[in-house]
């Protein structure tokens, strides 16, 4: 899990113990607690106004903070100055120095560390080559697309090695193919580094791409945080179970009784639920599929059917709501036809209706 | 289909162009409007070139048709009467000049405050503060108390019991109203103000200094340059400063590496509309100066109440002189200006 470590000195952790945000009466980060190791890449993901962007601001020192404490390896840096934190970080509006060219940008860390002329030209020429941008480093950033911009504040961030890398949605003002080729060069690059990077995201393909470990955020509180599949496939609660996945978790409410989880026109047997009372059945897209009607365990309606390209998704009605199936794309389906839908019983989450929370019954 | 008359008149011929007719209503009303404003410009430049008599029995509009044109004004202006005019150029440039740096670089530091610092002044404390003060002029106008101790008594006061005095009620101005606190001084008409001016001048016997007409003009264009700024400082996002800030530099290295290359163009707008209000200011110059500071506009009203009549020539030629510079500066930095007032801000 752990990244290798070659071209920069030993990453470090971020350790963030009980660490609130208060903006006068409202309460934007509640006891946030995080353990970030040496070289991980850690996703803080949630939506807009849980927090997340002021978290990453707080380990940026560009955010006060109301309490807690924040470590970068073994120094307390909760009431440093952000340039003597070591970090490095990458703005939604990349933040570019309009009137400097691109090897300005890329070397402004170092000139403003009074770096030797030819040790700035040297790295510049080295970072530019990095993210590609060799040939443009006389232009100014006006004069680039959206993703050359993208490379200049990368190259800006990793010229000067910090221990460090903060990035506050940094892909979501690129179109959507640009997204997915930046992404990966990302990913690549923070594995080549090996630098410790937190990143803000409300992307949560983003989020299961990129991370080595995810936190998901809401209100405030943090509400998960493990690995990307973990957190898919065991979700701790409603919150975080409709959050992660596209198309989201289906979700039926009703209750168990007898063994039986039932909602209007849903009946399936639970065999092994202890309790009785009122529940939220959530199940994947993936793991229910279309039948002919008569069979399954629930019957129900087609609304509609989208090829998307690799699979095809049919949105079904039912006395009790509206799910999402996905099969495979050769599948075909008229609208308004009355079908059976199966669901695979090893992948049920039931949660509690009132808090929330997950409801595990083994 | 054949499209009638009107239509061919009156609507474009495809999107982006003007309909023929419009066409010509338009230019023929910008003409007009053009000759309006033109024309008295025409006619100030050849009084200038006129003698007494091409102006008393005029009007003529046409040199060498109408009248022979004479340089008889501007020998007047540049060669009789020349300590005059240099004297007045001479002090509209210093005043103009020195009212506009200080004005522009105390009030464009204000505005970069207002538009990145909170302020929250809690009102009690100011009301308190503003009541000290006066408590003190009247101590030491009307009953005399030694003004050593009168200010000694005031800030003693203020410290030991400004915080109390807070606490009574907690309303907080914002940085809202202190910028409309600073623009609201632009309220009250010159005419107004300037008596108490001239009488405080006058009590440190500086009335007809460069120093005090230069002061004047700072304070009074101070609130301008706030205006201005503080909405071209607010068009740079924060992000570059924040951006500089992890990027080591210090507080002086993000203001001469990001913000003063960023302000440019807003600080040349600011500047020459500063050096404009100056130069034109006539009321306060008036009562400020008699003749050693005496500024180019009161040169010119002077023509007006000499003892041989209204010397229109000598006064075209005045005011001639004077809109030059003007003129220049406008067409110098009119690319900035476009640049700082319409285009605005800063694109990524």
């Amino acid at each position: 899990m752990i990244a290798k470590t070659n071209a920069f000195s030993a990453a470090k952790s971020i350790s963030i113990q009980s660490l609130n945000k208060y903006y006068h009466l409202f309460h934007a980060l509640k006891n946030l607690s995080l353990e970030v190791n040496p070289g991980e890449f850690l996703v803080l993901l949630g939506p807009s106004g849980c927090g997340k962007s002021t978290a990453l601001r707080m380990i940026a020192g560009l955010e006060s903070i109301s309490s807690g404490e924040i470590y970068i390896g073994d120094n307390n840096v909760t009431n440093v100055l952000p340039k003597y934190r070591d970090i490095a970080m990458v703005f939604q509006s990349y933040a570019l120095y309009p009137h400097k060219t691109v090897a300005e940008n890329i070397g402004f860390p170092l000139k403003m560390a009074k770096s030797p002329k030819e040790e700035i030209t040297a790295a510049v020429d080295a970072a530019a080559k990095q993210v590609e941008l060799g040939d443009y480093l006389d232009r100014l950033p006006g004069q680039l697309s959206g993703g050359q911009r993208q490379r200049v504040a990368l190259a800006r961030a990793i010229i000067r090695r910090p221990a460090v890398f903060l990035m506050d949605e940094p892909l979501s003002n690129l179109d959507a193919k640009l997204r997915g080729n930046m992404r990966a060069e990302l990913k690549h690059m923070q594995n080549e580094l090996g630098i410790t990077t937190v990143y803000v995201t409300h992307d949560q393909i983003e989020a299961m791409t990129l991370a080595h470990r995810v936190a998901v955020l809401k209100d405030g509180v943090l509400q998960q945080l493990g690995a990307p599949k973990d957190i898919y496939s065991d979700p701790e609660n409603l919150f975080v179970a409709g959050f992660m996945g596209s198309p989201p978790m289906n979700f039926i409410s009703g209750s168990i009784e007898n063994k039986t989880f039932s909602a209007r026109g849903v009946h399936i047997p639970v065999s092994d639920a202890p309790i009785n009372g009122n529940v939220t059945l959530g199940f994947r897209p993936e793991d229910c599929s279309v039948l002919d009607a008569g069979n399954g365990d629930l019957q129900a309606t087609v609304y509609t059917a989208e090829l998307t390209g690799d699979h095809v998704l049919v949105t079904l009605r039912l006395e009790a709501g509206q799910l999402v199936a996905k099969m495979p794309r050769e599948f075909e389906i008229a609208s308004d036809m009355n079908v059976g839908v199966s669901i695979d019983q090893n992948h049920l989450y039931f949660f509690d209706n009132e808090t929330g929370s997950r409801l595990r019954f083994t | 289909m054949s499209k009638s008359l009107w239509h061919q008149l009156f609507e474009p011929p495809s999107i982006g162009q003007i309909a023929p007719a419009t066409k010509v209503i338009l230019y023929t009303i910008l003409l007009a409007w053009s000759a309006f404003v033109l024309f008295p410009i025409y006619w100030l430049i050849i009084t200038s070139f006129k003698d007494a008599a091409a102006v008393n029995q005029g009007p003529f509009f046409l040199p060498w048709i109408d009248f022979q044109p004479s340089l008889h004004a501007w020998e007047e202006l540049f060669v009789i009467d020349y300590k005059d005019t240099l004297r007045a150029y001479f002090n509209s440039f210093i005043i103009s000049f020195s009212a506009t740096a200080l004005s522009v670089l105390v009030g464009s530091m204000a505005a970069y405050a207002l538009s990145r610092v909170e302020f929250a002044p809690n009102l009690i404390t100011i009301l308190y503060f503003v009541l000290l003060v006066i408590l003190g002029g009247v101590a030491i106008g009307v009953f005399d108390v030694d003004w050593r101790l009168a200010l000694a008594s005031g800030v003693a006061l203020f410290f030991f019991l400004a915080r109390a005095v807070g606490r009574l009620y907690q309303l907080r101005l914002q940085n809202g109203d202190i910028l409309f606190w600073i623009i609201s001084q632009r309220i009250l008409a010159p005419i107004v103000v300037v008596v108490p001016i001239y009488m405080m001048f006058q009590s440190v016997s500086m009335l007809d200094t460069h120093l005090a007409i230069i002061l004047t003009y700072t304070v009074v264009n101070l609130p301008v340059v706030v205006w201005l700024m503080y909405d071209f400082f607010n068009s740079i996002p924060r992000d570059l400063e924040e951006s500089a800030q992890i990027d080591g530099a210090t507080m002086i290295n993000t203001f001469y590496e990001i913000i003063l290359p960023l302000s440019r163009a807003g600080l040349a707008a600011t500047t020459l509309l500063v050096i404009i209000l100056c130069w034109n200011e006539y009321l306060l110059a008036l009562f400020l100066s008699t003749t050693q500071a005496q500024t180019m506009p009161i040169l010119v009203a002077a023509m007006n109440a000499g003892e041989r009549g209204i010397l229109w020539w000598t006064m075209s030629a005045v005011i001639m002189v004077m809109i030059i510079p003007v003129v220049i500066m406008a067409i110098v930095l009119q690319k900035y200006i476009a640049k700082g007032i319409l285009v605005g801000a800063v694109k990524g």
